[in-house]
């Protein structure tokens, strides 16, 4: 393996390794016969014991000076983008599509806001719903067997 | 697979896997009964609407103070079990959507959307329970089923804290659509559960002999150290060059202590678990 220390962003993906994560790494590659350039994907498993990343999030992955496993050939380095969780890397506000969330905030209190909405500040990290709920932590697939079992990833 | 082995062991030649080969595996292949996507199971929704109460009213003449000392037929022209089917609708709309609204005059919000857009859904799968052949509501319905399941791929791309939040109010349960479609066949459904049959018959067999090896551990290393005993023994005795030296044997015995430990601290373990699950 290189000793470069190459650094990729990519998105991370739904992945069934216990201490690692796959991270897509997308780029446009320019089909010389159409003259057009089209997705291509790149799949990496970065190290990530403590699995700071989840999926959907955009994170920064180093090449390891060594190859860990087969597979393993990154480790995770930072987590930049949270999914749905962004912050304005210029003001440092928290951003939901094109507006700041105290701008939105602040015009629910001049209309008055509802005690029963939401609140951000009440709101725990994510991953409380997983497996019960919200199922996007893993890979679904049409149902093709009934065993009686429950087979929560079935679509 | 068996009969493929014993073909193969029988005939010298290579085996050649024949026109409509049947493997002897008994493995039974169960075809998913199909739900319809209209069903609660297929869209998500946990929890169905709450029974209506005898004397709710219409929306528009809730507070009305006129109603409160009127006569009981006047009233009962106004119950929402005496009028239209769109005006319940209208009513749980209305409910669902105060349950998770920013505002009095928030009904655009994506959260209020989805709570008025739940309500219009479970209200039509209690049509569709009643009337399976109205083909203009079922239509309606999968089409607002889809809509609300593109909105909450939207809301979870933008707003992950709120996404979970409006899914536990809701009651509803969110799958991401699999990669790729294919139509279930019998062939390709066999295909996959033969390879997971065999995926776990290997593991089976490797954890089968990974348990023999440990058990031949110990009397390995007991006989290895009395092999090189004997052998520096002799070698003294002899007169030749020395190839065991005492700090193999020592080695070799740490290793075997170590062992033992380890070995009596994991059945100390088991033997508890046993012990408490009699108990239970």
């Amino acid at each position: 393996m290189s000793r470069r220390g190459l650094m990729l962003m990519g998105q991370c993906m739904p992945c069934v390794k216990q201490n690692a994560s796959k991270i897509r790494i997308r780029r446009m590659e320019l089909d010389k016969n159409l003259n057009m350039y089209f997705k291509k994907d790149n799949f990496f498993f970065a190290h990530d014991p403590q699995k700071v990343c989840k999926t959907g999030d955009v994170v920064l992955i180093r090449e390891l000076p060594e190859r860990m496993t087969r597979l393993i050939t990154h480790a995770v380095e930072k987590v930049v983008y949270p999914l749905g969780d962004i912050t304005d890397p210029i003001s440092g506000k928290k951003v939901v599509v094109g507006k700041y969330r105290d701008d939105i905030e602040m015009a629910n209190e001049l209309f008055g806001k509802s005690e029963k909405s939401f609140d951000y500040s009440k709101a725990p990290p994510r991953g409380r719903l997983e497996g019960t709920k919200d199922f996007t932590h893993g890979e679904t697939y049409i149902k093709y067997h009934d065993d009686g079992k429950d087979q929560p990833f079935a679509v | 697979m068996n009969k493929l082995l014993n073909i193969a062991q029988a005939v010298p030649r290579q085996f050649v896997r024949e026109y409509a080969f049947k493997s002897d595996l008994k493995i039974k292949w169960v075809r998913p009964e199909k739900i319809p996507c209209i069903k609660p199971e297929k869209s998500g929704d946990l929890s169905k609407l709450p029974p209506l109460n005898a004397d709710d009213l219409l929306l528009e003449y809730k507070d009305c103070k006129e109603l409160e000392n009127a006569d009981d037929t006047v009233k009962s022209l106004f119950k929402l079990t005496n009028n239209a089917n769109h005006l319940t609708t209208r009513y749980y709309r209305d409910q669902m959507v105060k349950e998770v609204q920013r505002h009095a005059q928030d009904y655009g919000s994506m959260e209020s959307k989805l709570a008025n857009m739940t309500a219009i859904i479970r209200r039509y799968q209690e049509h569709m329970d009643k009337h399976p052949r109205d083909k203009m509501i079922k239509v309606r319905l999968k089409e607002l089923i889809d809509k609300r399941k593109k909105f909450l791929k939207y809301l979870r791309r933008w707003d992950y804290p709120r996404f979970e939040w409006i899914l536990e109010k809701l009651d509803l349960v969110y799958k991401p659509p699999p990669e790729h479609f294919h139509w279930i066949t019998r062939k390709e459904s066999l295909q996959k559960l033969t390879d997971t049959y065999c995926e776990t018959l290997k593991e089976e067999r490797l954890d089968a002999y990974h348990k023999e090896l440990q058990a031949q551990k110990i009397p390995f290393l007991e006989d290895a150290i009395r092999k090189m005993e004997f052998i520096r023994k002799e070698q003294i005795s002899c007169d030749i060059p020395l190839t065991v030296t005492e700090e193999q044997i020592e080695q070799s015995k740490k290793e075997l202590a170590q062992l033992i430990e380890q070995r009596e601290a994991a059945a100390a373990v088991t033997s508890k678990k046993q012990d408490e699950d009699s108990f239970n």
